[in-house]
């Protein structure tokens, strides 16, 4: 309906203000994206598929945020139907579906269908189960998802409670939840919409030569049918249901599961690495690490996506923050200047930049660890499992870094808008209420770092032991260089009147992960320190470490002798690699000074270099985070609009498209009416409670 | 979905119970708990207190296990009936003002009424005069009448000089005429507007003659009292979802030029003379300035409660949660309970001695207040002007503190803690707003500087110090070429003079800096920031330290808030080393020293009373609503009944094939049972 609020303008011009923005930096947008966002043609693919989606109206972001629950996941499944009948009509490639996943951007009920299932299946499988399951799996005749944590464990797989034992008479398995606390918990897709499940189980197989004692052989994966085909009711013997409410993911039915002495045939138990005989003899085939193989390489793809997340609130947070104005620079004295941009404030800009200059550096290290996945892959198919420690514990310290660094940068962005970053025009609500379960799935980030810690106490155990064997990896020669300077290290000086000294940041960096990690020998094998009191010091190992790999291939970026990228791209980017090691080195200066990595006096000169810099990347800001090309339609956010019309659309969405203003209510105390004239008297309402 | 099968009716968790973990947990401790609520809360209130709940659980509206399904449109109107329920209530029960903040505590949502109570009626008493009192006043007071508080606008927050509304004084018809020129001058976020509110208190610059005088308030009926339409000419609506504060109208507001009578401009301290059309200034608004000191000391009190929820269920539930044998002990059958490891401990216990540190704090500011307020002329008045500045610090420090811990608390109940039934994210999202409102954590510290400035110029002069911060000023001062040594592992006392130390070299640093060396105010704003901090920090160290003094209690109540005390102060230290440091308020040995006193030993002296401390938080059941922090330890069971029988999404059948575009091929009734 017009309305005199129809021709109301801002006073200030958005659109305007970006378009200034952007003229005020030589930055080639089109370069640096390409630059970034190039592998396995993530640009061209974006377009492609924003153009789909984007037409169809069962798509449309506008009310997620009025929906319930039930509501939220009708949708959620109503879309992941409609992706896979879109796909199959326009030929789409496995990239094409993870992209329509991510840009429609809510947790798919096929989520764990098309990840950890047909993963584990195609991983753990015999060749004849792969043979008879994927096609299924391929065409969608039976919907899949994994479950593994239960009501009473999370990250310890070997605690799980739920068990498969063996009948030697009918030569099957009897899945069992003995306790409330074995029931599976948190498992995607389960609730409501998987036909089976992966199960993980406590495999138990008679003692050989005593008929009623067990033997335990550890978790292992059941491929069970959970659901009837014709039905979808759960099979006998199954209790199994959605968890309810949670911060986030409400499109996901994350399920709960309970089996009473559920019967299931002995081709049930994934055999490709472990197997049972008719007469109940357990084999091995292979390296049982290799069970973490799916969970490793989970962890990579979070790290990868990890860096669009904060690339995603970063973008938000620059362009609104150049666009929103408050009080008037406080040393001027013309009374007619306008008020400041907020981006202008040091205040805000140490809560930002550092951020976008992070994204920059997740981003290389995203890099560096897609290549290290290959690389292992690759070596361990060919049955050589050397790797996989090296991967194993370099994912899950970058893991726990990186996703705590995304889910935090999200809520400092949020914040950083002031009273609109509360607002559902943020944009920011749902992100980061789905981003947030990042830090505890897939291994808690507390939990995870305690692998980190052992595995360099174990390096370094073995550089201490035999200081000259052939390093193998960056680690190994890290240590081995330690060991050999430790006793005449000077402590570098950051930055000096020449300038920001580069090679001392990496070395710096190093020096305090390799220091941390001695400390930690010394207190475990030497000193013989109890592995509780030491966890609060491993966290910070493991963080240390991680720190080190970010900072070490972000420089990594400039050695190529030639970069692509054209002036002043270059130079902005080092300035971001300075930022990020600055700030950290900042955060952590007790670390770096007590680890003997830098002098105590050059952590004092740091908030200034850190001011400077700022100063020097802030004209360079909204270019920088154009680069990351995130569509309008995924951002879904008035603060965010790459053409900076802000309130023109909180207004649009607060006024035109808010469901709450079709509805007049009764506000008075006496009147048991709620919605005025419609003399409900709160009967209806009772009846929903 | 059929009905819950007994053979999993008969499952119990396994091993050892969360009610046997729970009542070991209190058995192992002797700190009593009933004395340390009293000393938290007052016998009194607590008995008040437990009255209101009594009255709250047995109200069919105020049951809260639908709240986490619903919609935001079905949730808001719910808010509506509940919001009109406890009004009913308070007539009923003769609640008195307090009694009713109570009830509102317990409830623990924001009701749409709310800002009608807490800012519409509070602004017109403050600044009506006589005739507006007996116009406005008395019908709102009665609920005849609905208000609102219309201050920020789509463009404008905490500047409320910039703000875009304005009312232009008309001679002739003696009338002002309220007008919106800008789509960002639409007020917005401004709570109970959205749907419930008539009238609203509308902010807006005053114009006379072409000549603006800056905001002044305005009482303008916005909405019919019959029909509750919008009046001609006046936009108003809900401004949409939020992360939090759902169940809350928030709204948007614009004039097209509507004219309004010389009444509704609030007059008490200024007014447009009718004859003449002169400006008149008549008393200084700086009298109210007081209220908004108490409003901001208030938020800190809360914070510490606020952030004892959280506490409260963390702890709880991770002292049933275990994972993992002890790695020392890999015999072990039983899992540790992760409360036992230092890694939880690290993350919980110092925001544990937070909430103690936080509510002392907010209480002695509270009383400072009120005794300054009584002798104003004996010295009051200076100690006013000191609250007025550390309330700003404390408030941004406080809810800061309070939000980043809440959510801490959620990571370390692991993946549990995303549910909804954690009871942390829900509470999270409504209190987010804290830390904006009120004046923003990060503005604040400019008028922190603003006032801290004029503190150091003044000792610096020589002036005798009549307040707190004078003190510490004066003392930095006296000691700063002796660089006196602090001894922070032994003496209380002492870490108290390293907090004063540090927050005076910060003070006198940005003097320097803008006085000396003529620095630009923009680019001081993060050393603000930081002596925000430090000066904030500092409040807090010693309120909670003048506490343990003037508190009489039993042994072992002063034995473990003395260890809260130092872990609250020592992990701080550590987290805020490089400014100790370079203040020289302690050494880089004495840093370690800090770090590994809180690491090795206070962690471990606060373990036992764990439990113990968070149950005298005397949070009920009802109040958390949370499976994960119940009081009597039944997690599992608890997740697992929401889960099952009150969740409405295991009453639908799915389709879940993509070729079928059904989604839902069957839903069904909820059991009779769980609709009530």
């Amino acid at each position: 309906m017009p309305d005199f609020t129809d021709n109301l303008k801002p006073r200030y011009d958005g659109t305007a203000t970006l378009q200034a923005e952007r003229d005020a930096s030589s930055i080639n947008v089109d370069e640096l994206a390409k630059h970034l966002l190039s592998r396995n043609g993530f640009l061209e693919r974006q377009q492609r598929v924003l153009n789909v989606l984007s037409k169809e109206k069962l798509f449309n972001k506008d009310q997620l945020l009025n929906l319930s629950r039930p509501d939220r996941y009708y949708l959620g499944l109503a879309r992941s139907k409609a992706i896979q009948r879109i796909g199959r009509k326009l030929g789409w490639d496995d990239e094409d579906y993870k992209m329509a996943e991510y840009l429609n951007d809510e947790m798919s009920p096929y989520h764990l269908h098309t990840t950890m299932f047909v993963t584990t299946v195609r991983e753990q499988g015999s060749e004849e189960q792969k043979a008879y399951w994927l096609p299924k799996i391929t065409n969608f005749d039976i919907i899949g998802c994994y479950a593994q944590t239960e009501l009473g464990h999370g990250s310890n797989v070997r605690g799980l409670e739920t068990v498969a034992k063996w009948d030697p008479e009918r030569k099957e398995f009897e899945i069992h939840s003995p306790h409330l606390t074995a029931s599976k918990w948190w498992n995607g897709a389960m609730g409501r919409t998987a036909t089976h499940a992966i199960v993980v189980a406590q495999l138990l197989l008679p003692k050989q030569g005593k008929a009623h004692e067990y033997e335990n052989h550890g978790p292992q994966p059941f491929i069970v049918q959970i659901r009837a085909e014709k039905t979808h009711q759960p099979m006998d013997g199954i209790v199994v249901g959605d968890i309810g409410p949670k911060y986030g993911y409400a499109s996901m039915d994350n399920g709960y599961m309970l089996f009473d002495h559920y019967r299931v045939l002995k081709s049930a138990l994934l055999s490709r690495y472990v197997d049972v005989s008719d007469d109940g003899k357990f084999t091995r085939h292979g390296h049982p690490a290799v069970l973490y193989g799916s969970l490793t390489f989970v962890r990579a793809n979070i790290i990868m996506h990890a860096r669009l997340i904060l690339a995603r609130a970063v973008t938000v947070a620059v362009r609104y923050l150049a666009i929103r104005r408050q009080f008037r620079d406080r040393d001027s004295t013309n009374e007619q200047e306008d008020e400041m941009k907020v981006l202008d404030y040091p205040t805000v800009q140490i809560r930002i930049l550092p951020l976008l200059a992070t994204t920059f550096a997740l981003h290389y290290t995203g890099e560096y660890m897609y290549m290290l996945y290959q690389r292992s892959r690759e070596t361990i198919e060919k049955g050589d499992f050397g790797p996989l420690a090296e991967l194993h514990s370099a994912s899950s310290g970058l893991k726990s870094l990186c996703t705590m660094l995304a889910a935090d940068s999200i809520e400092t962005c949020r914040r950083a808008m002031g009273g609109h970053g509360f607002g559902g025009g943020s944009g920011l609500v749902l992100i980061n209420a789905d981003y947030l379960s990042k830090p505890t799935v897939e291994g808690d980030n507390w939990m995870i770092t305690q692998q980190v810690a052992a595995y360099l106490i174990k390096k370094m155990t073995q550089a201490v032991k035999n200081p000259n064997n052939k390093a193998k990896d960056p680690t190994d020669v890290l240590f081995q260089t330690y060991l050999q300077t430790r006793s005449s290290r000077t402590p570098k000086t950051i930055v000096s009147s020449s300038g920001i000294d580069d090679e001392a940041i990496v070395d710096a960096f190093q020096w305090r992960a390799a220091d941390l990690s001695y400390r930690a020998y010394q207190a475990r094998v030497v000193e013989k320190k109890p592995w509780t009191k030491l966890m609060v010091q491993l966290h910070n190992l493991s963080r240390a470490y991680s720190e080190q790999i970010l900072v070490t291939n972000f420089y990594s970026s400039f050695e190529t002798t030639s970069s692509p990228l054209s002036a002043p791209t270059p130079a902005v980017l080092r300035r971001c690699f300075r930022l990020y090691s600055l700030y950290t080195l900042d955060t952590f200066a007790s670390s770096f000074t007590l680890t003997n990595a830098v002098t105590a006096e050059s952590t004092y000169a740091l908030l200034d270099a850190i001011l400077e810099l700022m100063t020097e990347l802030r004209p360079h800001a909204v270019k920088l985070v154009d680069a990351w090309s995130i569509p309008d339609w995924l951002l879904d956010s008035a603060l965010g609009r790459s053409d900076g019309k802000v309130y023109e659309d909180l207004y649009d969405r607060a006024h035109r498209r808010n469901p709450l203003n079709k509805i007049t209510f009764n506000p008075d105390y006496r009147s048991e009416e709620i919605v005025l004239g419609s003399g409900d008297g709160g009967r209806d309402l009772l009846a929903k409670l | 979905m059929p009905q819950t099968p007994s053979w999993v009716k008969q499952l119990k968790p396994s091993g050892p119970q969360g009610s046997d973990l729970l009542a070991s947990e209190r058995a192992a401790s002797n700190v009593p708990v009933e004395q340390l609520s009293e000393l938290l809360f007052t016998k009194e209130t607590i008995q008040k207190k437990n009255k209101i709940l009594a009255t709250l659980k047995s109200e069919e509206m105020f049951d809260k296990s639908p709240n986490y399904y619903a919609g935001r449109y079905e949730y808001f109107e719910k808010s509506v009936a509940r919001a009109k329920a406890l009004r009913n209530l308070k007539l009923r029960e003769n609640w008195t003002l307090e009694e009713y903040r109570i009830a509102c505590d317990l409830i623990s949502e924001p009701l749409p009424y709310s800002l009608h109570e807490g800012m519409f009626v509070v602004t017109l008493k403050d600044q009506g005069t006589p005739e507006q009192q007996e116009r406005f006043t008395k019908p709102a007071d009665d609920y005849k009448i609905i208000g609102c508080y219309a201050q920020t606008e789509l463009g404008h927050g905490s500047n409320v000089r910039g703000l875009e509304t304005t009312a232009t004084w008309n001679p002739e018809r003696k009338t002002f005429t309220m007008h919106s020129p800008y789509l960002t001058a639409s007020k917005w976020w401004i709570g109970s507007l959205g749907k419930m509110a008539n009238f609203a208190c509308v902010m807006a610059q005053l114009i006379i003659n072409g000549k603006s005088y800056g905001p002044h308030p305005f009482i303008v009926q916005i909405r019919d009292l019959k029909t509750h339409e919008p009046l001609e000419n006046v936009h108003v609506g809900d401004i949409g979802p939020k992360v939090g504060y759902n169940t809350m109208d928030n709204g948007f507001l614009l004039f097209n030029n509507v004219e309004v009578p010389h009444i509704s401009m609030l007059a008490r301290f200024s007014e447009v003379d009718p004859n003449t059309s002169k400006y008149v200034r008549k008393a200084d608004p700086k009298l109210i300035y007081g209220t908004m000191t108490w409003v901001r000391s208030t938020i800190v009190m809360q914070s510490g409660s606020a952030l004892a929820r959280g506490v409260t269920i963390a702890t709880r539930y991770s002292a049933i949660r275990r994972q993992f044998t002890d790695r020392d002990e890999p015999k072990a059958k039983v899992e540790t309970p992760v409360l036992n490891y230092s890694m939880v401990q690290i993350r919980l216990f110092p925001l544990l001695a937070a909430t103690y540190a936080l509510h002392f704090t907010g209480k002695a500011m509270m009383n400072l207040y009120t005794r300054a307020q009584e002798t104003l002329s004996k010295g009051g008045a200076s100690i006013l002007a000191d609250l007025h500045g550390s309330s700003c610090a404390l408030k941004a420090l406080s809810s800061t503190i309070a939000v980043e811990g809440l959510e801490v608390c959620r990571r370390a109940c692991g993946g549990h803690g995303f549910s909804s039934f954690s009871g942390i994210g829900n509470w999270y999202g409504n209190y987010l707003p804290t830390v904006t409102f009120e004046g923003d954590n990060y503005m604040l510290t400019q008028q922190v500087a603003n006032y801290v400035l004029k503190s150091a110029r003044a000792a610096l002069a020589g002036k005798a110090a009549k307040n707190e911060t004078g003190h510490i000023l004066a003392e930095y001062l006296k000691k700063k070429d002796i660089r006196p040594s602090f001894d922070i592992t032994s003496s209380n006392a002492d870490i108290v003079s390293a907090f004063a130390w540090r927050a005076a070299s910060l003070i006198f640093d940005i003097q320097n800096k803008r006085d000396n060396l003529k620095t630009a105010w923009n680019d001081l704003l993060v050393d603000f920031y930081r002596m925000n901090k430090a000066y904030a920090q500092y409040m807090v160290v010693v309120n909670f330290y003048n506490t343990l003094q003037n508190t009489k209690a039993a042994p072992e109540i002063e034995s473990v808030l003395s260890t809260l005390f130092r872990l609250y102060a020592l992990h701080t230290l550590d987290q805020e080393a490089s400014d100790f440091t370079a203040t020289g308020a302690c050494t880089e040995r004495q840093v370690a020293v800090a770090r590994s006193t809180v690491e090795q030993k206070l962690l471990k002296e606060i373990r036992p009373h764990a439990l113990r401390l968070v149950d005298a938080w005397d949070f009920d059941d009802y109040v958390l609503d949370s499976s994960l922090g119940r009081h009597d330890g039944k997690v599992y069971e608890d997740m697992f009944y929401r889960a099952s029988e009150l969740n409405p999404l295991n009453r639908v059948t799915v389709d879940p094939y993509p070729e079928s575009p059904v989604c839902f091929r069957k839903v069904e009734e909820a059991h009779p049972k769980s609709k009530l």
